[in-house]
């Protein structure tokens, strides 16, 4: 991640439904979060997030062209890379260890999404 | 006696005559020669032809022996000395038998020339001998080889020379016909199959008869009697020659000594035969062990096998090794097919086909009941793959539409929460409509999972059931030695096993625990749940248990409930893989 403590962190929000992304984005935006971006397909957001390089890249699972755990090899997750969160609208159980060993920072349901689980997950203390 | 026999008995009996009158012209012409040891092999030829086409009406190879008497024997007329016998007797005598022999040899057993090659390699011998004897009828004069009583003759063109060096010309050429001809033999063999292998074994020892009589001729003289040895040479020539028309007609007729097998066959079939059995029988008759028996589908335009598993007919003959097809019918209709070497005897195969009659339909019987079944089991296997497909789309439409929905509520609900966090009465309001919202969440997200468990399409079956153990009430444990993925319908059937045995478990077993132990061997997936509760279990009562296994037996599996002596209960589906 490549906010500096104290720093505005600078989010992707990569979902195929608008409703959702308008709603994340005003849940984080007044959470004191700044989104640099949207994409609504995989291709997209591997793109936007090279372009971009935000922090924190929320990540849907199911997306129409690639999967999100796709996105996630490409995009990366190691050191000078966008904490990748994982998000869905099932549950973490229906992916069972695939979450863990994909390199993303963590999974958020949607349904629980929060500027509080969000900052749990990047902090590496969130579910 | 037919009017067909009579007819061959006369021609019987006209070459008799040729062959001993020839002889008669011979003696009284003084030719010095063994006169019974010359007509010999014109006896053989005789009788062998006349046999083979009773026989084998239909094949060649008696005219061709009728043929080889008839040139053979123009020679010995040669020594009448009325005009122009003399000349034709010279040439043609000398020059057509060996083309008429190399026909013979090649056309074995059927008669019939196969391929290009062999047709120009017999066009050729005919073509050279032919010529032959036309320079030498044309430039033959018996008078100048000491013919007082030869007043005329037909050589237009009388020349020794022109006779000697067609002669020879025909001899050098002969060496290369020879080569021809054996390469075409050869190839013969190497292109046939087994059977036919079986069946050229004769041509192989007539060939080496015709060599060894050939070398032979090398020693001999065109005068045996001035040189002893060369006259004993000659003797033993006309002697194996003997032998050639024997063997040929031995080759011809053994497809009818093979008969006294289908005499063993109807033994064979007097007793229930085991499925596929039948199909041993009738390659052992037949002597082709690669035979196969089709049958056909009753008011359907298609074959099975024995197990009821469609097949199709090969196509119709487009090389040599291409198999025959043999349809046995009854009262015009199809009952089933051989599949057989080409070079069987169709007589002999239809004799087979005509004894194992009664079996063959019972055993079409028997493979239309097979295929029937094969039927429904693939159309309810079609019917329970068609059900998991809705049911994932139910899923994936549950996933895309009302949970996503219910996420973004969620999300909206949460802010307004913390816009009305001066006002306590709204955010208790929202609180609560928050928590409601969770629940149904929770239900939803619960319901999709019985719909169609995601977990199984994205991590395979290993990790569904140890998700579906996370969630189970009971403690359970899961045993799996295997991590990679199965075909869906498999997975799908074994996941819906554990998940159903466990929710029994649950429900009535009173249990305090279970195991899930998952392993593949030997290509078969075995799945077992085990519980330690009541037991009392069974599969013939109660819809679950009973769907279950007609879920199992639909990709070609097993169930079995098991209620051990020492209790608990145990669940047992073991599906092939492949299936």
């Amino acid at each position: 991640m490549n906010a500096s403590i104290g720093a505005v962190v600078r989010v992707l929000i990569v979902d195929d439904h608008p409703g959702f992304r308008a709603q994340a984005r005003a849940l984080l935006v007044a959470a004191g979060y700044e989104v640099v971006g949207e994409a609504a397909d995989g291709e997209s957001g591997v793109r936007v997030a090279r372009d971009l390089s935000p922090d924190v890249v929320l990540l849907d699972i199911h997306l129409p062209d690639i999967t999100g755990f796709e996105v996630v090899q490409r995009v990366g997750g190691g050191p000078g890379r966008p904490a990748i969160v994982l998000i869905s609208s099932r549950d973490a159980s229906d992916y069972g260890r695939r979450i863990e060993r994909s390199g993303a920072r963590g999974f958020i349901a949607k349904a629980e999404l929060s500027a509080r689980t969000l900052a749990a997950v990047i902090e590496g203390t969130g579910p | 006696m037919t009017k067909r026999r009579w007819g061959l008995f006369a021609l019987g009996i006209t070459l008799l005559g040729w062959v001993i009158g020839g002889e008669w012209v011979s003696i009284h012409a003084l030719v010095p020669e063994n006169h019974f040891i010359d007509a010999l092999p014109g006896l053989s030829f005789l009788v062998a032809g006349i046999v083979a086409l009773d026989r084998r009406p239909g094949n060649c190879i008696g005219w061709l022996m009728i043929a080889y008497v008839v040139v053979s024997y123009l020679g010995n007329w040669g020594n009448l000395q009325v005009p122009v016998v003399p000349a034709i007797g010279g040439s043609i005598g000398q020059q057509l038998g060996g083309a008429i022999l190399a026909h013979m040899g090649l056309s074995y057993p059927t008669g019939r020339l196969r391929t290009r090659f062999e047709r120009a390699v017999i066009g050729i011998i005919y073509g050279v001998s032919s010529v032959a004897s036309l320079v030498i009828l044309l430039a033959f004069d018996p008078r100048a080889d000491g013919c007082a009583r030869c007043a005329w003759e037909l050589a237009p063109f009388p020349s020794r020379t022109a006779v000697l060096t067609a002669n020879l010309v025909a001899q050098r050429l002969g060496f290369i016909l020879v080569l021809l001809f054996l390469a075409a033999v050869w190839l013969r063999w190497r292109r046939a199959t087994p059977a036919e292998r079986r069946e050229l074994a004769p041509l192989w020892v007539a060939v080496c008869v015709v060599c060894v009589v050939d070398l032979m001729g090398a020693f001999a003289s065109p005068f045996p009697v001035v040189q002893p040895f060369a006259y004993l040479v000659w003797e033993l020539q006309s002697l194996l020659y003997v032998s050639l028309p024997i063997i040929f007609l031995w080759g011809l007729l053994s497809a009818r000594l093979a008969r006294s097998a289908v005499g063993d066959l109807v033994i064979q079939l007097d007793r229930p035969l085991p499925p596929g059995e039948l199909r041993a029988c009738l390659a052992r008759a037949l002597v082709d062990p690669p035979l196969e028996v089709l049958y056909a589908r009753d008011g359907l335009d298609g074959w099975v096998d024995a197990g009821g598993q469609p097949r199709s007919l090969p196509e119709p003959a487009s090389g040599p090794r291409t198999k025959t097809v043999t349809v046995v019918e009854r009262g015009g209709q199809a009952l089933a097919a051989l599949i057989h070497d080409p070079a069987l005897d169709q007589g002999l195969v239809q004799a087979a086909a005509a004894a194992a009659g009664m079996a063959i339909a019972n055993e079409r019987l028997q493979a239309e009941v097979r295929a029937q079944l094969e039927e429904v089991r693939a159309s309810r296997q079609r019917i329970v793959e068609a059900g998991d497909a809705e049911r994932r789309r139910v899923e994936r439409n549950i996933h895309d539409g009302a949970q996503q929905r219910m996420a973004t509520l969620a999300l909206s609900l949460a802010m307004l929460r913390d816009r009305a966090a001066s006002d306590p009465a709204m955010a208790a309001s929202l609180d609560q409509a928050a928590a409601e919202l969770r629940q149904a969440i929770a239900e939803l997200r619960e319901l999709a999972r019985g719909i169609h468990p995601a977990i199984l399409t994205e991590e395979g079956l290993p990790a569904a059931v140890e998700a579906l153990a996370d969630r189970s009430a009971l403690p359970v444990r899961v045993l799996a030695d295997f991590d990679e993925r199965l075909p869906w319908p498999i997975e799908a059937t074994a996941y819906f096993v554990v998940a159903e045995s466990l929710a029994n478990v649950t429900k009535y077993a009173r249990a305090s625990g279970a195991r899930v132990e998952l392993s593949r061997c030997n290509g078969t997936l075995r799945v077992a749940v085990t519980d330690n509760g009541v037991g009392g279990a069974d599969a013939t009562r109660g819809s679950g248990l009973r769907g279950l296994e007609d879920r199992v037996c639909a990709v070609r599996g097993s169930f079995r409930v098991d209620n051990p002596p020492d209790g608990g209960t145990r669940v047992l589906a073991e599906i092939p893989c492949d299936a």
